[in-house]
């Protein structure tokens, strides 16, 4: 159970308040309502270019990480298809010193042609090591289109292509600030040893003056039902056959959520679950073996996905695949199996709450998605799993209707 | 009326409370410390053998870690996993060149059944051929992906040149992976293991009770402590090229052989490279990312081994910019050599260094690592006291000095691969 403290400022800014009294550090963690889906499909990639050039300096202050490592604080961020996340760790006696610079940033950003240009160069590189200069890389990017037709989470975060972050103006850039970057807009969670009343000063004191701003109102395409299956080839200069099953799987706020990502556990979490089992280690058809889920807000996908041994064919994989999945279908579950799932997420959910930065992370996104106690009701959706539950899932989502599949083919002269 | 222009007041830190583990004596000189102020129900417990991958067969210490759960004369491997996970844990192991760490995340309720599990499977494995063979068919295809990465083979290229003509500087081939029988392994596994345990540490809120029936567990595999390390060698100087078609990007890197913590120059030059590439605002950082835009990151650092240490410098960088990154670091480099370092560029990595110290030792579980991070080195917690007082007293010219003895560009390795 995370404890917190919970108020809105006149100008509509959320605060989370988490009393850690055991640490010596704080937590300022600093989420916006804005990811890659709410991007212009001609301009993707511009909510991660942003959050670079949010570490180019604010409305008063030249520069963002000097001041907060004077204060012997460190900073980073990351940008999902859904939201921006900024976190600030600082000791905790420092921690006006990263209120100071986060209200900044949010109040004005002072954007200049130098940092705009540099941070262009480096979300190329950071494009160039991460999904072009490596065997794979590239998946998502041609993954993310075969799955989602309409929905804008038929692009990956870093964007579509090169260009789009080339071609990014000043004009977007101060647009796109505009629009998404205001109280409205934001959640903070302060995590520390602090009093309520000392929290509400200081957020008051930082945070009191900087405009409301208009609140984001979301109106993003609605996937359409999938009606086919869906199956694309590519050839690459890779060493193997690699597989990626994408099924479409209900959004966070959805109670089969949790059924979806239990069922993921149960098929290809670990070396005990059903498709390592059978098609690793029993019929030795792939090298690697996995399921997990690409949770997000709005509809994800549980994916399937490996890599093939030499020699085998994506026809044997798909039959056995498919066979892994029937079974979850006709035979109701063990329950020692569905206890054994819920245990592994049980551990996972005690060792993930180490540490107040998880903490508060988990507290915002959570209070962004409309109360932060959600945090603290996660176990309780996990625990209320039946076996006829996910049977039941298996039987409506786990079918070829509802499947996109992307094959990558090995390239004869790899090499 | 607020001023948003000026930073509020930094408070210089307090000094850092550091738990003591307990110890609890083995055998021969081996111990188990535990840390007990966990507030919930996690339990962490590292297992540490002498199963290194030095002065061994190629990629022989790495099959034996690997297939530490895969079997035993009762159980087979999809057995043992099953009993794991029923019990909610997880279970992590690796190597080094200088031992091996089985790592079993728990909670509290089942952590004896876990642990008993664990010593169960490791004292009793016997890889069976069959899972030896998956694991180099395995092995052989993610060795064939990395070579793919530009990253990957400069590594290679750079361990082979640093530590030149030691056992350290061995890198596994493809064609090693076939070359391992499960003769081999029972054999390692028999002497680095079931005589081979160096400590146990746990970190959890548990009955003493429990720690003293885990102690009764281990002690059939307790050995002598290992002394074996790789105390000197010298890296190969120059420049190292390879190509890669194809590749978008160079990987560089740059690197030499030094000290460890133990050596007396060491503080001190931890503070230099800080300045120079050990932090996002390092100077490297600042010049080659923020200013020119040349890569997504890079950073330097030393990397420390029982008895000596290496430095390093790392990135990957765009293709046709590669030379010109090199020329950049080059004169980093020499404006350390010959430029004191500015009092608020020093007096910011003195806070910086002091608040990641304390970040560093937030928690019983980051506290067992730093208690680690001066035992396996013969020192104790004095040494972060030290590193505090060196680190607000330290003075411009030491770090010029530091620079001018320890990075002369010609006593660099330089590996490029792209």
């Amino acid at each position: 159970m995370i404890e917190y403290h919970k108020f809105e400022l006149e100008n509509k800014l959320r605060v989370i308040f988490h009393r850690d009294v055991t640490t010596p550090m704080a937590v300022v963690n600093t989420i916006y309502d804005v990811g890659a889906r709410d991007e212009n499909a001609n301009k993707t990639g511009f909510a991660h270019l942003f959050e670079h050039l949010m570490f180019g300096g604010s409305a008063n202050i030249p520069d963002f990480d000097g001041p907060l490592q004077r204060a012997g604080g460190e900073s980073n961020a990351f940008t999902s298809n859904d939201v921006t996340n900024y976190y600030d760790v600082i000791p905790a006696q420092n921690i006006e010193t990263a209120l100071w610079l986060e209200s900044d940033r949010m109040l004005n950003l002072a954007f200049t042609d130098k940092s705009l240009e540099v941070q262009r160069n480096v979300v190329i590189e950071e494009f160039k090591q991460r999904y072009l200069n490596q065997p794979y890389g590239d998946v998502w990017l041609k993954f993310r289109p075969l799955a989602y037709k309409v929905h804008p989470y038929q692009w990956a975060t870093i964007g579509k292509k090169v260009e789009h972050i080339e071609e990014a103006t000043m004009e977007d850039v101060k647009a796109f600030f505009q629009k998404h970057y205001n109280p409205s807009n934001a959640v903070l969670c302060i995590a520390g040893n602090y009093e309520n009343a000392q929290v509400e000063d200081m957020v008051q004191k930082w945070y009191g003056d900087i405009p409301q701003g208009e609140k984001y109102l979301r109106n993003l395409p609605v996937e359409p039902a999938q009606t086919a299956f869906r199956e694309e080839t590519i050839e690459r200069p890779v060493p193997a056959d690699a597989f990626y099953y994408g099924f479409r799987m209900p959004g966070k706020q959805d109670e089969r959520y949790y059924v979806a990502d239990l069922l993921s556990d149960l098929l290809g979490r670990g070396k005990s679950s059903r498709l390592y089992k059978k098609l690793k280690k029993e019929l030795n058809l792939v090298s690697e073996i996995s399921a997990y889920i690409l949770g997000a807000h709005d509809e994800g996908m549980l994916m399937i996905s490996g890599k093939l041994n030499k020699g085998e064919s994506f026809e044997r994989l798909d039959e056995e695949i498919w066979r892994v999945i029937d079974e979850v279908k006709t035979h109701s579950m063990p329950v020692e199996e569905l206890t054994k799932i819920k245990n592994k997420v049980e551990t996972t959910k005690v060792f993930t709450e180490q540490g107040i930065l998880s903490k508060a992370m988990n507290l915002s996104l959570h209070e962004l998605l409309g109360d932060a106690n959600g945090v603290n009701l996660e176990q309780g959706h996990y625990d209320a799993i039946t076996s006829s539950a996910i049977q039941n899932y298996a039987l409506e989502r786990m079918v070829k209707t509802n499947c996109s599949l992307l094959k990558i083919k090995a390239k004869e002269d790899a090499r | 009326m607020l001023d948003r222009r000026i930073q509020p007041e930094v408070n210089t830190l307090e000094d850092i409370s550091f738990v003591h583990p307990q110890h609890f004596d083995i055998k021969n000189g081996i111990q188990l410390h535990w840390i007990n102020t966990v507030a919930d129900d996690a339990v962490k417990i590292d297992l540490v053998f002498d199963a290194g991958s030095r002065a061994e067969q190629p990629a022989l210490a790495s099959f034996a870690n690997s297939l530490l759960m895969a079997g035993t004369p009762k159980y087979s491997a999809d057995e043992l996993h099953a009993r794991l996970d029923g019990l909610g844990g997880f279970f992590h192991a690796e190597t080094s060149r200088e031992g091996a760490t089985v790592t079993l995340y728990g909670l509290r309720k089942n952590i004896y059944a876990l642990f008993t599990l664990l010593i169960e499977a490791i004292s009793e494995a016997n890889f069976p051929q069959k899972e030896v063979d998956q694991l180099i068919n395995q092995k052989q295809q993610s060795f064939k992906v990395s070579s793919e990465k530009v990253s990957f083979i400069a590594r290679r290229l750079f361990t082979q040149n640093v530590f030149a003509n030691s056992p350290y500087g061995t890198v596994t081939q493809y064609e090693d992976y076939a070359k391992i029988t499960q003769e081999a392994i029972q054999a390692f596994h028999k002497k680095h293991y079931l005589q081979g345990l160096q400590k146990v540490c746990v970190v959890g809120d548990l009955d003493p009770i429990t720690i003293d029936e885990m102690i009764s567990l281990v002690k059939p595999m307790v050995g002598e402590l290992a002394t074996n390390f790789l105390t000197e060698v010298e890296n190969t100087k120059g420049e190292f090229r390879q190509e890669k078609e194809g590749a978008v990007q160079t990987a560089i890197r740059i690197g030499r052989i030094l000290f460890n913590r133990t050596a007396e120059d060491y503080l001190k030059f931890s503070v230099m490279n800080t300045i120079f590439g050990g932090y996002f605002g390092s100077r490297l950082m600042s010049n080659i990312r923020e200013d020119k835009g040349y890569t997504y990151g890079i950073g330097s650092g030393l990397a420390e081994m029982r008895k000596l240490g290496y430095f390093f410098i790392s990135t990957e960088v765009g293709k046709d910019v590669a030379d010109k990154a090199l020329e950049e670091i080059k004169h980093e480099i020499e404006r350390l050599q010959t430029e004191l370092v500015s009092e608020e560029e020093l007096s910011l990595v003195r806070n910086y260094t002091i608040g990641q110290m304390l970040k560093a030792s937030d928690g019983p579980f980051a506290m067992m690592d730093r208690y680690l991070g001066v035992a396996d080195f013969g020192l104790d917690y004095d040494y972060y006291t030290q590193k505090i007082e060196l680190v607000k007293s330290i003075t411009p010219e030491e770090i010029r000095e530091m620079a001018k003895k320890y990075l002369k560009w010609e006593d660099m390795t330089v590996v490029l691969a792209g």
